[in-house]
């Protein structure tokens, strides 16, 4: 950078980025004179410094582990019970830092919107600046180019505005941009030159990447705003509208409400789950196949299809996902009356123990003259260890149900939501003893004429996931564009070549020189010297075409 | 000028990032505009329409818990109060025996009563029916696909939602949430006195 005078804005030389960098603090700044304006700016170029973005990515990195290793509210509720049962000291320590909802936590919040703020402020100049260097000229060929690390030396018969003009035609013609005198004929002026140079493309890819990673953070942001996630269990029959009140969990976006939902309705017509049989993968699931059919609006055609685990179905820019399956016990269950107070399928869900033992209960609100609540499990391939029940494989080979029965108060009649899954049984007197096991058709009598169960057959059921994220798609685009403006800005090299022609007592000389702005692959040396070669043919070919003319006029 | 032009596009970046910011900060706050609409009893979830704000009710024809067919057009001419409830929710185990009373107080001056049984079975929908004595007929909606007809004109966040349609077919109040007896009776005074 001592001879060749660089371009007044070039964001690839470290002098130009460094004028207008922060100091080594406010303490570095004229004492006295660093008010508030000034400590803004200095925070504000705090925050938008590399350094400070890199240390955010960390702890956002960071902050994303215990996201991974705890159990999450959002996609995991029941995990998050069972680690308050597990570790009861703990858990409320946890929760009251948010680390079983972290990426709703204010802290996690607080880490993503800075470095949000310290991307956008770093790229937003330098795309403008970028944008300014794509466009810019080469600048003015040196004094002395054989100062430049690059650089060759050869006499022409040619005058020097000719061997410039020859120079100029070859270098356009391998695609450099050039630069040329005002007026080469100015005796003030510098001469006859002309600079050139190359791989402006490495600029627009590094454009291009700042404007594409701008372009993922605007489309990770759309899907957080206008995107949603919504759960809901199915149970093989059923159907189930896309509305607030028929989904389990409901994720909205900030700016997504209820009505935002598409309008669609799926049915389970039949679920089908096989699993390997024999060996050492015994029991392990080969496929499931969920066979459904729905209805992109109220009253629209009904189409069918199947989902699969990682092939979702797409319904109205929605994206649906079976992430889950299992066992609903179907029971009936009568009062003291004798009238029929229950009777339907159960979803169970299957706890950790394995081969789908599924764990769920039974409320009977309205059974009279006491409510009914019953918990049990669901063995699909039941056998009996020792007196109590295991499941050995997960497909319902020997479906057995086992109940404990309670009468009393299931505490519904007031007070917050409950969960489906869980019995209140505080308001409640057991009438078994011991857990009651029912294979399908067969009834439990309660004590005292309290009422019956029968546990009539099971169906299977499905979770499914509902997605909407209208950033997915522009941030999959963005992430391409990034990496290819990533490549060329990598691939592709600057380099400058300058030609000077002058008179001297032996005619004319030319030189060339030549540098990489970035030579980091190397190669240049090559180039240089092909292109010299070039140059320098592409004279002796100028000079002796006059006389081929002589020649052929003299035949 | 070159420094006067690089604060400058600093300054523009500051300042985008910042409107950014606030836009996503204040549309956390920020409610949605409401005209045409009347809170009841200063409570924001039991809401009266002004006439010409009030959305058309969706037709349905469905089948009752008795298992005949009804058809809510049938009901054109008539207020009817609209209760989307199932036995396996809290609230609506709560808001029963008011809208029994309301029910005995309101259907001899001619208000219609209609409950749609929201993801429930036929058993338990009847035992609720049974022990809190409600002496209208329900719908079942076991695929919530009324509710999903009826959230394309009012914002039903889920179970339990009372609507109050007027003599027009329009939808003219409703409850978000459980229906106390102040809330009802004064949209249904609002609601009988303006349409008669």
């Amino acid at each position: 950078m001592t001879d060749v005078r660089a371009p007044e804005t070039d964001p690839f030389d470290p002098a130009a980025e460094q004028d207008d960098q922060p100091g080594q603090g406010p303490a570095s700044a004229a004492a006295g004179a660093f008010g508030l304006a000034d400590w803004l700016r200095w925070a504000w170029r705090q925050l938008t410094s590399m350094r400070i973005a890199l240390i955010l990515l960390f702890l956002l990195a960071l902050g994303s582990v215990p996201g991974s290793m705890l159990p999450q509210e959002g996609n995991d509720p029941a995990g998050v019970r069972q680690y308050y049962t597990s570790h009861p000291g703990l858990a409320p320590v946890l929760n009251h830092l948010g680390l079983f909802n972290v990426f709703g936590a204010p802290w996690f919040a607080a880490i993503y919107l800075l470095l949000f703020a310290s991307l956008v402020g770093c790229v937003v100049p330098r795309t403008f600046r970028l944008a300014g260097s794509a466009r810019l000229l080469p600048p003015r060929a040196p004094r002395h180019l054989a100062r430049l690390p690059r650089s060759a030396e050869y006499p022409t018969a040619l005058p020097p505005a000719g061997a410039v003009e020859v120079a100029a035609r070859v270098l356009s013609g391998d695609g450099f941009r050039l630069r040329r005198p005002a007026d080469p004929a100015d005796p003030a002026g510098t001469g006859h030159w002309v600079s050139a140079e190359k791989g402006y493309l490495r600029e627009a890819g590094n454009l291009l990447f700042h404007l594409a990673l701008l372009g993922v953070l605007i489309s990770v942001a759309l899907g957080g705003l206008f995107g949603y996630k919504a759960d809901r269990l199915l149970v093989q029959g059923d159907t189930f509208a896309d509305t607030r009140s028929a989904l389990d969990e409901f994720y909205p976006g900030r700016f997504v409400t209820a009505a935002d939902l598409g309008p669609f309705t799926i049915t389970l017509n039949k679920f089908d789950a096989s699993y390997i049989p024999s060996g050492p993968q015994r029991g392990q699931p080969a496929a499931f196949d969920a066979r459904i059919s729905y209805t992109e609006q109220p009253g629209g055609p009904t189409r069918s299809g199947h989902l699969e685990v990682n092939r979702p179905l797409s319904i109205d820019g929605a994206k649906v996902y079976l992430i889950g399956h299992g066992y609903a016990p179907e029971f009936r269950v009568t009062d003291a009356r004798g009238q029929v107070v229950y009777n339907g399928a159960t979803p169970f869900i299957s706890g950790t123990s394995g081969n789908f033992l599924s764990e769920g209960v039974v409320k009977v609100p309205d059974a009279q003259p006491e409510q009914l609540g019953f918990t049990g499990v669901f063995v699909p391939t039941a056998v009996d260890v020792g007196g109590t029940l295991e499941s050995v494989f997960p497909a319902a080979d020997n479906p057995v149900v086992s109940l404990i029965a309670y009468a009393g108060n299931l505490g519904m009649n007031t007070g917050a939501p409950q969960s489906v899954y869980q019995l209140d049984t505080s308001g409640m007197q057991r009438l078994t003893a011991s857990p009651q096991v029912l294979a399908p058709g067969q009834s439990l009598r309660l004590p005292s004429g309290q009422g019956t169960i029968t546990f009539t057959g099971y169906v299977p059921w499905v979770s499914l996931a509902i997605t909407h994220d209208p950033g997915q798609l522009p941030a999959l685009i963005c992430g391409i564009a990034a990496l290819g403006g990533l490549l060329l800005s990598f691939m592709i090299r600057r380099r400058r070549v300058f030609v000077r022609a002058s008179a001297g007592e032996h005619g004319t000389t030319v030189q060339v020189g030549g540098l990489a702005r970035t030579d980091a692959g190397g190669g240049f040396e090559a180039e240089f010297a092909s292109l010299a070669a070039e140059l320098r043919s592409a004279h002796e070919q100028a000079a002796q075409r006059p006389a081929a003319h002589h020649r052929q006029e003299g035949e | 000028m070159l420094r006067v032009r690089r604060r400058t596009v600093v300054v523009a970046a500051a300042g985008l990032t910042g409107v950014l910011l606030t836009v996503v900060l204040v549309a956390g706050w920020a409610g949605s505009g409401n005209s045409g609409v009347s809170h009841v009893d200063g409570n924001a979830s039991a809401v009266v329409y002004a006439a010409g704000h009030r959305p058309m009710a969706p037709a349905f024809t469905a089948t009752t818990l008795t298992g005949s067919t009804l058809s809510f057009s049938s009901y054109r001419g008539k207020v009817v109060v609209l209760n989307f409830w199932g036995s396996w929710c809290v609230p609506c185990r709560e808001e029963a025996s008011t809208l029994s009373a309301v029910a005995a107080q309101y259907q001899p001056s001619g208000v219609s009563f209609l409950g749609v049984d929201v993801r429930d079975t036929t058993a338990s929908a009847e035992a609720f029916a049974n022990r809190f004595h409600i002496g209208y007929p329900s719908v079942s909606d076991p695929s919530s696909v009324i509710t999903l007809d009826f959230t394309a004109v009012v914002p039903i966040a889920g179970t339990p939602t009372t609507l109050v349609i007027d003599r027009t077919g329009r939808v003219a109040g409703a409850v978000f949430g459980m229906a106390t007896y102040p809330e009802l009776t004064a949209i249904l005074a609002k609601v009988t006195g303006k349409a008669a």
